[in-house]
């Protein structure tokens, strides 16, 4: 196994047909998730580590199912607990790069009071959220991603809820790195990927990924490209916290692709001080505390 | 040599002494000690413990570091319990290895959080849906919250299951005095490692890690235990909440999904006699069993030794694998008497198991729910 933080690794390059399963999707024709996978599968390539240095952590849902669509390490585990799971993995091998994906309904109702503690602990942990502001696997109920007003099959006559926000959300908790791409500009999904990877903490992506089976028109891909605005033709300043949540304000109006903040210090990860800490108390422990052996031969 | 201790730190060197290196836990009362503690300890051995958000993201997390080659624990109390539930099945569904301590207090709901219960046993058997056999041991005293520790960190090795430690508040919580020669120090055995194409070295070595390539699990015959293929080895395993085949991958393929249930049923069942743990004090010519568990099992002690004092004849059975039910055992016990006793903290919840076995005897219960310990002089009463 190499190194450790995801971004000191060797550059060499993989094919990104390396990291397809031979496990087919059976998204619907047309799923944003098709070309995440696709995205994914690029942004792997260029980090250029094996997959047997990789752990794919999902809960359940549409999304959820994509460990099984590459080669690494994988559990397609419950709904909403993969960022728990995922933490435990990385702490108990720091060096693998674990990587956790989900849908919005995973992520930001069943498993939302998650996210802001994987946010605080900062671990290295890249998150993937395939935003389609509707539950896609138990077919089309409303989300909290969902805007106001949506008309869906448990909110017939309208939703009366406000939605989450997820770029504000992970932004106010702190998160070191927080951008949004669609699959409709696939050279800027890959490139938002592979960035959350080697970004040392945790990283959030929230990928607008079209539902085509239970989404809205406006969420679609053809949608998408007419509308989509790139933050880098906007001047954005990533490295500008108050700048990053001004631009987050407009989810849901505005479709903004790219890094809506990357901090520009990132602090140590857990894991390193999990590390510092434990090499610091060694040298007083009890060798591998055989506890009561210790005390019986005293 | 004497030590004076309680409940609590004997679990924490329980688990220290058979290896753990992972804990995630949240703050309950009566459970706390063992969080606290291990807090302290673990990073001095190259472990981790932390506190999580919540019980579901400490199981989680447990679960999560095992596959990643971990040895976890976790523990907590009734409320902590019921968050634990969808991860209990998905530990056994993904044939995790994993100790979960319930410090058992009264219930329902927040109950009496420093009061003492023994509510949980049928939780603990029946907490996840699915309703699959589990493990689960009960101290009686001290000693045993260490050497029992030991025995669900061995036992949750030997049947790649969640294995649970059943104890309470008055065990965990109470100093004692020990002799410490009489800590019994069962074997606990490494974790058996699924073990594919070697790797050779730095870097060209992925080719030879192939998905669930040797398949991570096997169901033939059914009560086979695979090795654990973890996080970092030579399988590129995925583990999975779902019903799935032996290679991890998804399934409804109806004699897969059966051979999977049959399996996690089998590996269990058919060697309760292999996880069978009584301490059975039976007198030739006694006409009255009782039979306790846990904290009340110290009642049961004094109360049996007056009575013979007195010069009665009784016997006495101790549970230690409340699950599976020792059967074999009991059914020895039950042989030559016309009455059965069962002593617990809740409304006879073993006592359910009892009767199942004692067809034709009388069965009574003595029951305390009101957050006092059944004392000797109730039992003895009993025996009249
Ligand atoms: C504890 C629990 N509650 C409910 C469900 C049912 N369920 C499965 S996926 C899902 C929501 C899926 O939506 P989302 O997470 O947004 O993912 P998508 O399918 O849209 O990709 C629900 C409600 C479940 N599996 N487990
Ligand atoms: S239901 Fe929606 S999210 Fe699920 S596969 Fe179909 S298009 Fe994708």
């Amino acid at each position: 196994m190499t190194t450790t933080a995801n971004t000191t690794v060797p550059a060499t390059k993989r094919d990104p047909k390396e990291f397809a399963s031979p496990l087919k999707p059976i998204w619907c024709p047309g799923c944003g998730d098709y070309g995440v996978l696709q995205a994914l599968y690029r942004a792997l390539g260029s980090i250029g580590r094996p997959a047997h240095e990789i752990a794919f952590i999902s809960g359940i849902g549409c999304s959820s199912r994509i460990p099984g669509y590459t080669t690494a390490y994988g559990f397609n585990s419950v709904h909403g607990r993969a960022l728990p799971i995922a933490q435990g993995v990385k702490l108990a091998n720091p060096d693998l790069l674990v990587i956790v994906a989900g849908g919005d309904g995973d992520g930001f109702s069943i498993g939302g009071g998650h996210v802001a503690h994987a946010i605080r602990r900062n671990l290295d942990l890249t998150y993937l959220v395939m935003d389609n502001q509707v539950y896609g696997l138990t077919k089309g109920q409303l989300s909290p991603t969902s805007p106001k007003g949506l008309e869906t099959v448990t909110s017939p006559l309208g939703s009366l809820e406000e939605p989450i926000n997820p770029l504000l959300y992970t932004l106010a908790y702190g998160a070191g790195f927080v951008a949004q791409g669609t699959p409709a500009d696939m050279p800027g999904l890959t490139a938002l990927i592979e960035e959350a990877i080697r970004y040392p903490g945790f990283a959030f992506v929230n990928i607008q990924s079209p539902c085509v089976t239970f989404g809205q028109e406006e969420q679609q891909i053809r949608a998408h490209k007419a509308h989509l605005r790139p933050l880098a033709k906007l001047g954005h300043d990533a490295s500008d916290q108050l700048r990053a949540l001004d631009v987050a304000r407009s989810y849901g109006k505005v479709l903004h692709t790219g890094v809506l903040y990357r901090r520009p210090d990132p602090p140590p990860t857990y894991e390193r001080l999990v590390r510092e800490r434990q090499a610091a108390l060694a040298p007083k422990a009890v060798d591998r505390l055989r506890l009561l052996d210790v005390f019986l031969q005293k | 040599m004497r030590e004076l201790i309680d409940g609590s730190a004997a679990i924490v060197r329980g688990a220290l002494d058979a290896g753990c290196d992972f804990f995630a836990g949240y703050p309950i009362t009566p459970a706390s000690p063992i969080l606290m503690q291990l807090l302290r300890e673990l990073p001095k051995v190259g472990g981790v413990a932390i506190q999580a958000e919540d019980e579901i993201a400490s199981i989680g997390m447990c679960i999560g570091a095992t596959l990643a080659g971990r040895r976890a624990l976790t523990a907590t109390s009734g409320p902590g319990l019921s968050l634990y539930s969808e991860n209990i099945g998905l530990a056994i569904m993904g044939e995790v290895p994993l100790v979960i301590v319930d410090v058992q207090r009264l219930g329902p709901a927040t109950g009496g959080a420093t009061t003492v219960g023994q509510g949980d046993v049928q939780f603990v058997r029946w907490g996840t849906g699915g309703g699959y056999p589990v493990i689960a041991l009960a101290p009686s005293n001290v000693q045993e919250c260490y050497s029992l520790t030991r025995r669900a960190f061995d036992l949750a090795e030997r049947f790649r299951c969640p294995v649970f430690l059943l104890t309470d508040k008055e065990l965990d919580m109470t100093a004692t005095t020990v002799e410490i020669e009489r800590y019994e120090r069962p074997p606990v055995r490494a974790r058996e490692v699924l073990a594919g194409v070697a790797r050779s070295a730095a870097g060209a070595a992925d080719a030879s890690v192939a998905i669930a390539d040797p398949p991570p699990y096997r169901y033939e015959p059914a009560d086979r235990v695979s090795p654990v293929a973890q996080y970092g080895g030579d399988t590129l395993v995925r583990f999975t909440g779902s019903t799935h085949d032996e290679r991890a991958l998804i399934t409804k393929a109806p004699a897969k999904v059966a051979a999977l249930n049959e399996h996690l049923r089998a590996k269990i069942e058919e060697h309760a006699d292999e996880i069978e743990l009584v301490e059975s004090d039976l007198d030739a010519g006694a006409r009255t069993l009782f039979v306790a568990y846990g904290v009340t099992a110290g009642a049961l002690r004094e109360a049996v030794d007056r009575l013979r004092h007195e010069g009665r004849a009784v016997s006495a059975l101790i549970v230690k694998s409340l699950w599976p039910v020792p059967e074999r055992a009991l059914r020895t016990a039950l042989l030559d008497v016309d009455r059965v006793v069962v002593a617990e903290l809740n409304h006879g919840q073993y006592r359910r198991e009892i009767e199942r076995l004692a067809q034709g005897l009388e069965v009574r219960g003595v029951n305390r729910v009101d957050g006092e310990l059944i004392t000797p002089e109730e039992l003895m009463e009993a025996a009249r």
